[in-house]
C-alpha cells in the first residue's frame, strides 16, 4: 500500500508539470490545449535525438530540448493560434487537435513506431524502510519539485508572472497598463513547452518513448487540471498528486488496465459535486 | 488655447473632435478645455456620447478628426498606454482592478509596464496610499475581496501611481450602493486637492454636481452648455437641455 502511494505520488509529480502547462495556457489563452499529450511525445523525441543520436549527456540533451521545443511552440503559436486568437475557445480547441495530430505523426515519420530508450545506465533500486525506490523516481521527485517551485516563484514574484496573471484576469485592463499581451502569450507557450519537455524526459526515463506516449497521459493531465480548477496552477499540482495516487491505489481493487478509467470517474464525480474544482473557489469572477 | 501663452495652457484641451464606431460619428465637433485643479464633469442623457468621449480621450477609441492636447502637447495619435506615461490616467467604469491579484500587486502593476519616466518610486506610492488609508491597510488582500467602494478607491490609487496631470474617471459611481456614492465623490475631491485635475463623466447628475467645479452638458454628441457646476441646476432646466429646447 505505501509502495503504491509512493509510486502514485511520483506519477502525480510527472503529470503535474504538463497539467500546470495546460492550466496556464487555459487561463491566458482561454482554450483547453488538446495538443498537450502530443507536446509531451514530441519533446521527449527531441531530447532522445539529442541524447542518443547526437550523443549528448541526458541533462544537456534535456536542457537543449527544452529550449528548442519552446522555440517550436512559440513558432506554432505564431503560425496556428495567433491568427485564430479572437475566434473563440472551440475554434482554438479544434486547432490544437490539428497541432496534436501533426506533432504525433511528425514523430512517427521521423522515428518510426518502435519504442526508444534514453542512453542511461540501469541502476539497482534503493530500499528505504521496506519501500523500493529506484534512481529514476528520486530524479523525478527532485526535478519535478524544483520545476514546480520555479514556476510558483515566477508567477508570484516576477514581473512576467504578474503580467501573465494580469492578462489572465483582465486582458483589456492589462493592455491599458502597458502589458503586451502577445509577448506575454509567447512566454506562456515557452514556459508550457519547458514544463512539458521536463515531463517528457522524465516519462522517457521511467518507461520508453513511443509515438503514443502522450495519449496514455492526456486523460490524467486533463483530469488533474480540472480537478484543481482550470486556471489554478497550485490546484493542478494538487489534482495531479490526487489522480496519481488514486490511480495507483485503485489497482488493488480493479485491474490495472482500467487505471485510466479512474481519471474519468474522478472528472465525472468532481463535475457533479464541485464544478469549480478543488481550488476553484479562489478565482473571483464578479 | 493659443500657443505662446504657456501660463494659459489647459491641462486637457479638445478641439473639433469627431469620433465614433462603424459608420456614423457619435461625437460631432466637440471642443472643451479643462482648467487646472478643477473637477470637470460631463453629464448628458443616455447615448449622448459621454462614454465615447472619455474613451477617445483615454485612447481606446480613435479620433477621426480634431485634436486632443495634454498640457499643450498633442496626444491625439498616442496609444492608450503611452497616454498614461504622458500624464493622462484613466479609470474604466467596470472591471478596473485585477480581481485575482492582491491590492499590492495591483498597485505595482499600475506602472510596472509603462515606458517612459513615470515609474512610481516609493515616495509616490506613499503619497497615493496616504490618500486612501482603506486601500493601504489591505495590501495583502485579493482585490476581488474588496467592497465595491474600496475597489473603486483602489482603481483611483492605481491610476494615481503614474503621477498623472489629469485623471479620467468613467462613471465612478456606477454600480455602487448609495452609501458608497458619497464616499467615492469625496475621494474625487481628495484627488483634486492633491493637485490632480479631474475629468469625469457621470450619469448620476444629482450626486455628482455637489462635488464638481465645472459641468458640461453633452447632448447628441455636441456640447450644449458649459457652466459652473453649482449653477447648472439653479439656472437651467436639465430636462429641456437634454431634449434640446434650451
Amino acid at each position: 500500500m505505501a509502495q503504491l502511494v509512493l509510486n502514485g505520488l511520483i506519477t502525480g509529480m510527472i503529470v503535474a508539470l504538463p497539467a500546470v502547462a495546460l492550466t496556464l495556457i487555459f487561463s491566458i489563452l482561454k482554450f483547453p490545449n488538446f495538443a498537450i499529450g502530443a507536446m509531451l511525445t514530441a519533446s521527449a523525441y527531441i531530447a532522445w535525438s539529442l541524447n542518443v543520436l547526437a550523443g549528448l549527456p541526458l541533462l544537456a540533451a534535456a536542457v537543449l530540448a527544452a529550449l528548442l521545443f519552446a522555440l517550436a511552440m512559440v513558432l506554432t503559436d505564431r503560425a496556428v493560434f495567433r491568427p485564430l486568437r479572437e475566434r473563440g475557445p472551440i475554434t482554438l480547441l479544434v486547432a490544437s487537435m490539428g497541432v496534436s495530430f501533426v506533432l504525433e505523426n511528425l514523430c512517427r515519420l521521423a522515428f518510426g513506431n518502435l519504442a526508444r530508450n534514453f542512453d542511461i545506465p540501469i541502476a539497482r533500486p534503493h530500499r528505504f524502510w521496506g519501500l523500493r525506490v529506484n534512481q529514476e523516481q528520486i530524479t523525478t521527485a527532485i526535478v519535478a519539485l524544483a520545476a514546480m517551485a520555479a514556476v510558483y516563484l515566477l508567477l508570484r514574484h516576477s514581473p512576467l508572472g504578474r503580467a501573465m496573471r494580469a492578462v489572465a484576469d483582465n486582458p483589456a485592463l492589462a493592455a491599458a497598463r502597458g502589458i503586451d499581451r502577445d509577448r506575454t502569450i509567447l512566454w506562456t507557450w515557452a514556459i508550457a513547452a519547458v514544463l512539458t519537455t521536463i515531463a517528457g524526459v522524465l516519462v522517457g526515463m521511467d518507461r520508453a518513448i513511443d509515438p503514443l506516449m502522450g495519449w496514455s497521459y492526456i486523460i490524467s493531465i486533463f483530469a488533474a487540471a480540472i480537478l484543481g480548477g482550470l486556471g489554478s496552477p497550485v490546484g493542478a499540482v494538487l489534482g495531479a498528486l490526487v489522480i496519481g495516487v488514486v490511480q495507483e491505489v485503485s489497482t488493488l481493487v480493479i485491474a490495472s488496465n482500467y487505471r485510466q478509467a479512474v481519471s474519468f470517474a474522478a472528472i465525472a464525480l468532481l463535475l457533479l459535486f464541485r464544478p469549480q474544482g478543488l481550488l476553484g473557489q479562489r478565482r473571483i469572477k464578479r | 488655447m493659443s500657443p505662446g501663452r504657456p501660463e494659459l495652457v489647459a491641462p486637457l484641451a479638445v478641439e473639433g473632435l469627431f469620433a465614433g464606431y462603424g459608420g456614423g460619428d457619435i461625437l460631432k465637433d466637440v471642443s472643451l478645455s479643462v482648467p487646472a485643479g478643477k473637477v470637470f464633469t460631463v453629464v448628458g442623457p443616455n447615448g449622448s456620447g459621454k462614454s465615447t468621449l472619455i474613451k477617445t480621450l483615454a485612447g481606446l477609441v480613435a479620433a477621426r478628426q480634431g485634436r486632443i492636447a495634454l498640457c499643450g502637447r498633442d496626444i491625439t495619435r498616442l496609444a492608450a498606454a503611452r497616454r498614461v506615461s504622458a500624464g493622462l490616467a484613466y479609470v474604466p467604469q467596470e472591471h478596473n482592478v485585477f480581481r485575482n491579484l492582491t491590492v499590492g500587486e495591483n498597485l505595482k502593476l499600475s506602472t510596472e509596464f509603462l515606458d517612459g519616466g513615470r515609474l512610481a518610486g516609493p515616495e509616490q506610492r506613499e503619497r497615493v496610499l496616504a490618500l486612501f488609508p482603506d486601500v493601504a491597510e489591505r495590501r495583502g488582500l485579493l482585490a476581488g475581496n474588496l467592497s465595491g467602494g474600496q475597489r473603486q478607491m483602489l482603481a483611483f490609487a492605481c491610476a494615481l501611481m503614474a503621477n498623472p496631470e489629469v485623471l479620467l474617471l468613467d462613471e465612478p459611481s456606477a454600480g455602487l450602493s448609495p452609501k458608497f456614492v458619497q464616499e467615492i465623490f469625496q475621494a474625487v475631491l481628495t484627488v483634486r486637492d492633491a493637485g490632480v485635475t479631474v475629468f469625469m463623466i457621470e450619469q448620476n447628475v444629482a450626486a455628482a454636481l455637489p462635488f464638481s467645479d465645472i459641468a458640461l452638458v453633452l447632448v447628441a454628441g455636441q456640447v450644449r452648455l458649459v457652466t459652473a457646476a453649482d449653477r447648472l441646476l439653479a439656472e437651467h432646466d436639465l430636462h429641456s437641455l437634454y431634449l434640446g429646447e434650451a
